[in-house]
């Protein structure tokens, strides 16, 4: 088992990375609905809230909270940081198997 | 186990590169649509409309005005459908990608509004034929433009492709005459949508 070197531990986690690679899909200049993000991640609503804290802790979503007409709603994408994260643990894991 | 910490805990790296790319490919397959349901229904309007066209023209089957509706009415049932079937993931999705659908959607709004406009005011000065030409090339017209339009706005080649022939098809029919146009569209493009709707889907499930 290889132990990976230098891969960044807040994406380093399977819900994490799916979390951040579903947002890096959806493109730059746009948002999900909360909602809409859990249905594409199958995740359970605390479940998948643990995980966007975590997420921007480390400065790699912002989470904005709104109204769509009378209902609140929380929007979600990716920060520029965590694009970068995102990229850079991809080329990393790449590197890794390649090393392999 | 707590499943958080299970959901947690890293993978080898060649199973979260895995997990990476069947997160993508899922992403995009919902924010896509269901090609079923975006491409078949156009194929069956025009097929069955043109197809009822084409027998008027040729065998006087069914009055003309039966067979205009039947195409006009599966055409808006298509389109409804359409749009219902891009607008289920990608409503919660705000931003530069909702404008620009959005955007596209007004534009066959208007477009499809011009030509009926059109439609209504040169219809009464023509012979029968050709008020039955000028409405389903008219509207074939702008379904081909839009189609490559879209094809360039989200970079979808088989949309682009499928418009590119829609527009060869109806510029020929226009040429030939009413009945080759029916037919080119009932087979052709009909076909053509019916096909590309099922192939997708099952490539999609498939993959």
């Amino acid at each position: 088992m290889t132990a990976p070197r230098e891969l960044d531990p807040v994406i380093h986690a399977q819900a994490r990375l799916r979390v951040v690679a579903t947002l890096n899909t959806l493109g730059e200049a746009n948002q999900i609905a909360f909602p809409g993000l859990r249905e594409l991640l199958g995740m359970t609503a605390g479940n998948l809230s643990v995980h966007l804290g975590k997420l921007e802790e480390a400065g790699y979503v912002e989470i904005v909270k709104t109204h769509k007409g009378r209902t609140p709603t929380t929007y979600v994408s990716l920060t520029r940081e965590g694009r970068r994260a995102f990229e850079d643990y991809t080329a990393a894991i790449r590197e890794l198997l390649d090393l392999e | 186990m707590d499943p958080l910490e299970d959901d947690d805990r890293p993978l080898r790296p060649e199973e979260m590169l895995r997990l990476i790319e069947e997160q993508q490919a899922t992403t995009s397959k919902r924010l896509g649509g269901d090609p079923l349901l975006t491409y078949t229904p156009w194929g069956i309007a025009w097929a069955v409309g043109f197809g009822a066209l084409f027998l008027n023209y040729t065998y006087g089957f069914l009055p003309r005005g039966a067979a205009l509706s039947v195409l006009f009415s599966l055409m808006i049932l298509a389109l409804a459908i359409s749009s219902f079937a891009q607008r289920t993931v990608s409503s919660q999705v705000r931003g530069e990608s909702a404008e620009r659908g959005m955007m596209y959607g007004f534009a066959w709004m208007f477009g499809l509004g011009g030509m009926i406009a059109l439609g209504v005011r040169l219809s009464p000065q023509l012979p029968a034929d050709e008020t039955g030409l000028l409405w389903a090339a008219g509207s074939m017209t702008v379904v081909a433009a839009l189609y490559i339009a879209g094809g360039a706005v989200w970079r979808v080649r088989t949309m682009f492709y499928l418009g590119a022939g829609v527009a060869v098809l109806n510029m020929i029919g226009v040429v030939v005459g009413p009945a080759a146009h029916a037919l080119l569209m009932s087979v052709g493009a009909g076909g053509a949508f019916v096909a590309i709707g099922v192939v997708q889907r099952v490539r999609r499930d498939g993959a």
